[in-house]
């Protein structure tokens, strides 16, 4: 059967991890190569690097970052950040990215996922959702999200759920789903508006924003509370709160199907 | 001596990850789209990450279809991945229906999207890590189409997904197609690809 993943996310600017991975055995905490092979050798199911640099010179740094990385680990990549137009895409896939994930493009742009999904194959095109909570009205029937864009700074009136349909039917691989009112909290996932994309739409859905413990991962992935595909997560393994392994243990004790840490690798 | 392995370029996708891992576990690899020098390969390995389209006709129709068959009627090893395996088959019903290279009989369909499973829709596509039957190895898979085979003695591993159990491995004497990517799958690709350049695993 399919499990559920973990996958780590490393936030890069100017090729540096912004903020850093601090864990047992990594000698340069802002290095995305070594942390990324520590990830792979942890047993990370997959890996994702967000650009969050701005400047062309980033983008430049960016691209190495990933052929480095690409380079070193035996797990999927998907990368995202600042991904225009399907010029990125193509130079994020031939540096070595197994996916690529777009966001306010995506958008502002629907057609845009289409062309990729012909060009590239769905499995390859993730599109990358923000959503906010919106202020309850009287009538409402359940809450409502809506669609962000630009790191939260701008709104789209798409309503979240209707939104992941429509990518979906555009070819779509997978959703991120990042909460913007959870990112940063360490209060757990959103996982009402989780729960509801992951049981509408017909392709694989991440969860993303707010894991402060491995509870929180338990729950995003969970069938009967986020029902998540896969959890995302950074702050708590960059600051070695727990391993990958430990997460794992940790949900396969508690019934979520994750796959099995696999012992250090000596084949070569 | 280190094996040395032909690795098919199609222009089917990034060949970099496949390469790395075979030389990781000791191969020597030749990356090439010459069907003169691919006819002559001793093992080769063909992974491909797009879909059946009008390339992959051209593809089959072709020199380098040809080429391909010829290394297998020949016995020389032969490992094809993901679209690589599906190609294998006798004809795809993607993209309103394209023709494979017809060594093993099938179709390739796509996965059903009508099921349900603990609430949720059976999510297509399979993307992640399914274990394989009967050795109970984690693989990683990203497809929307699968390869039903006709002959029962040509499924070599099957993954569950939904009701579906899936051909994740197919094996005909000495030619080999995987359905999941080796070369994302971390340990256990890595033995499953050594295994194959040591002369095949039965």
């Amino acid at each position: 059967m399919l499990k559920r993943r973990i996958i780590p996310c490393l936030d890069v600017k100017d090729g540096r991890v912004v903020k850093g991975v601090h864990f047992a055995g990594l000698r340069d905490s802002g290095d995305p190569i070594e942390a990324a092979r520590a990830y792979d050798a942890q047993g990370a199911d997959e890996l994702c690097l967000l650009d969050i640099t701005a400047t062309a010179e980033g983008r430049d740094t960016f691209l190495e970052v990933v052929q480095r990385v690409a380079a070193q680990i035996f797990v999927p990549l998907t990368v995202g950040g600042g991904v225009r137009r399907e010029a990125d895409v193509r130079r994020l896939m031939l540096a070595g990215a197994d996916k690529v994930a777009i966001n306010s493009a995506a958008v502002q742009n629907p057609p845009l996922i289409r062309r990729l999904a012909d060009l590239y194959g769905s499995q390859a095109i993730v599109i990358s959702v923000d959503v906010r909570r919106m202020p309850a009205k009287t009538g409402d029937s359940g809450p409502l999200y809506e669609v962000v864009i630009h790191g939260g700074q701008r709104s789209t009136g798409l309503e979240a759920i209707r939104w992941c349909e429509q990518a979906a039917q555009l070819g779509a691989g997978e959703i991120l789903l990042t909460s913007m009112d959870r990112d940063g909290t360490r209060d757990g996932y959103d996982l009402w508006i989780t729960r509801e994309i992951s049981r509408r739409v017909s392709i694989p859905v991440i969860a993303s924003g707010g894991v402060g413990n491995l509870e929180h991962l338990r729950e995003g992935l969970a069938d009967d509370q986020g029902a998540a595909d896969a959890a995302l997560a950074a702050s708590i393994f960059h600051f070695g709160l727990f391993t990958i392994a430990q997460a794992k243990a940790y949900l396969a004790d508690h019934g979520v199907p994750v796959r099995p840490p696999e012992p250090p690798r000596a084949l070569s | 001596m280190r094996r040395e392995i032909i690795l098919v370029d199609a222009h089917l996708g990034n060949l970099d990850s496949v390469e790395r891992a075979l030389v990781h576990v000791g191969a020597t690899v030749v990356k090439s789209s010459d069907p003169d020098r691919i006819a002559a390969a001793r093992a080769l390995v063909f992974p491909g990450q797009s879909a059946f389209s009008a390339r992959t006709d051209a593809l089959v129709e072709g020199a380098l279809g040809a080429a391909i068959r010829m290394v297998i009627e020949r016995g020389d090893p032969f490992l094809g991945i993901c679209l690589g395996m599906q190609l294998l088959f006798d004809r795809s019903e993607e993209d309103g229906g394209h023709p494979g290279l017809g060594v093993l009989p099938g179709v390739v369909r796509r996965l059903p999207a009508d099921q349900r499973v603990d609430g949720r829709p059976l999510k297509v596509p399979h993307i992640g890590w399914s274990d394989v039957q009967p050795t109970g190895e984690h693989f990683y898979f990203a497809h929307s189409y699968y390869a039903a085979p006709e002959q029962p003695d040509d499924l070599m591993w099957t993954a569950r997904y939904g009701q579906l159990e899936l051909a994740a491995a197919v094996r005909r004497g000495s030619v080999y197609g995987a359905q999941f990517h080796p070369e994302k799958s971390q340990l256990a690709g890595l033995r499953f690809l050594r295994s194959f350049i040591l002369g095949g695993r039965a």
